[in-house]
């Protein structure tokens, strides 16, 4: 009787042991949040406040080792209001050893600002480089179907990512008159039939992976409405994007080079400008371009504990936007941070930006704009 | 007692430290093969500062090194290496 006992007890307790194995499919809930302080200075009118934390939780489904859902909400507080938003949800498959495929909203490999660099843990700086975010050139994302992959040269590397998804909407100046002629990325909603077709290759020349080269593409025969004047706009942009991560023993840390160019030429079309009560046609080029580069260093192989905690940053960005639109711009920014890492996925930024903008939505003159950052963000 | 120790060893997979390694080494005889741990120094840092692999178990490295394959558009022969470092050093 005592031996039957003890069987069904050890019997009874592996089967409770066994739950704690690992199921088949997995789920994590990961993601990012940042807070901060913010004083700004445009041209003489000054402004401070704290801000209000943004917390992006990112669902990921592990359902087997070649399936996968991912998913990234936003929630920001801007003034009183809570904004939310979905940056990504997709699903994912490995269909072999060198090509994965997405389908859903995903981020876009133009260049890699905002697919790889952009959350506040990642990136080394509190803002993001002009030409990026808001009004930028730049697609972040969209909603359709994408390949990609990676091989292995026997020492180099090339990765490449080719898409198809619903493309952007022009802006016809309806609404916003000083955005006419302006690229709309974010609205999802497919205007037209036409869709947008991208893609991005990107080259690690050296063996241990230190740098890399990416060129990406993106065009689309249409960006206007089925039944509108801006049906036949077309866009093409391009990027180039470089990336250099090396640790450097006689400089006893590890720098970190990030650049990238963006190009956007959209089709001419002839908007309209309302002066006192009538309708005036104009017309412009409408080429605009964006660059950043930016130098981070860390002095990790420094004897310091506290040094080794620490990052400099320095970054430069500009932005063009078209001659003769009424959002013709031009603008430069210089900007400089003091990060202190505390741990790999929490840092505190402080940095000092400075920007020169020449117009910009109808305005006239030049305006500069100095500002103070204090960030605190963690990645989970 | 016996069934016990079947669920402990059960329980925790043995660290596939030398899968990667063959698989490549299949592959490209010619060129010296890395280590998961270099890998993880090499390629993790490209973006962000390379994670802690103390910080997840090893499910949760399954689960991230899958998202991470795709989203930085990895080789298989990297995360396959890098998984097993985490998994091994957590």
């Amino acid at each position: 009787m005592t031996l039957i006992i003890l069987g069904l007890g050890s019997s009874a307790l592996a089967q409770t042991y066994n739950t704690f194995e690992p199921s088949k499919t997995q789920f994590m809930l990961r993601g990012y949040g940042h807070t901060g302080f913010e004083y700004l200075d445009t041209g003489g009118e000054q402004e401070s406040t704290f801000l209000g934390a943004t917390f992006a939780p990112i669902f990921l489904y592990k359902h087997s080792d070649k399936l996968m859902f991912e998913a990234e909400l936003e929630f920001e507080l801007e003034g009183n209001e809570l904004k939310t938003g979905l940056e990504y949800a997709d699903v994912m498959y490995v269909l072999n050893k060198h090509m994965t495929v997405r389908a859903g909203k995903f981020l876009l490999p133009f260049g890699t600002f905002m697919e790889r660099l952009h959350p506040a843990w990642i990136n080394r700086l509190p803002s993001r480089p002009l030409g990026f975010g808001h009004d930028g050139i730049a697609p972040a994302s969209d909603i359709g179907v994408e390949l990609r992959g990676a091989f292995d040269l026997g020492g180099p590397k090339l990765n490449y990512a080719v898409y198809v998804t619903n493309g952007p909407r022009i802006k016809d100046g309806s609404e916003e008159p000083e955005e006419a002629g302006m690229l709309d990325f974010g609205y999802y909603e497919d205007v037209n039939l036409a869709k947008a077709l991208g893609g991005r290759i990107g080259l690690l020349p050296l063996s241990d992976s230190s740098m890399e080269w990416g060129i990406s593409a993106y065009t689309t025969n249409s960006t206007g409405a089925e039944d509108s004047d801006y049906k036949d706009v077309g866009a093409f942009l391009w990027a180039l994007d470089l990336s250099y991560v090396k640790s450097i023993t006689p400089l006893q840390g590890v720098v970190d080079i990030k650049a990238q160019y963006n190009s956007s030429n959209v089709d001419t079309a002839t908007y309209y400008e309302i002066e006192d009560g009538i309708s005036e046609p104009y017309s412009f080029d409408n080429q605009s371009s964006s660059f950043y580069t930016q130098l981070s260093y860390r002095p990790i192989m420094s004897g310091s504990d506290f040094m080794k905690q620490l990052e400099f940053v320095g970054r430069y960005s500009d932005f063009n936007a078209p001659e003769g639109a009424e959002w013709e711009e031009k603008s430069t920014q210089y900007a400089f941070g003091l990060n202190y890492w505390l741990s790999w996925r929490s840092v505190v930024k402080f940095s000092y930006q400075t920007t020169k903008m020449e117009g910009g939505h109808d305005s006239d003159g030049t305006t500069r704009t100095n500002g103070l950052f204090v960030h605190w963000a963690i990645g989970f | 007692m016996a069934s016990i120790m079947v669920a402990c060893s059960s329980n925790k997979k043995p660290i596939a430290t030398d899968t990667a390694t063959e698989v490549a080494g299949s592959e490209v005889d010619f060129k010296i093969e890395k280590s998961g741990a270099q890998l993880w120094g090499e390629v993790c840092n490209r973006c962000h500062i390379a994670p802690s692999p103390a910080d997840y178990n090893d499910t949760d490295w399954e689960t991230i090194s899958l998202h991470m394959r795709v989203r930085a558009n990895l080789t298989e022969e990297e995360i396959t290496k890098i998984e097993s470092f985490l998994k091994s050093a957590n």
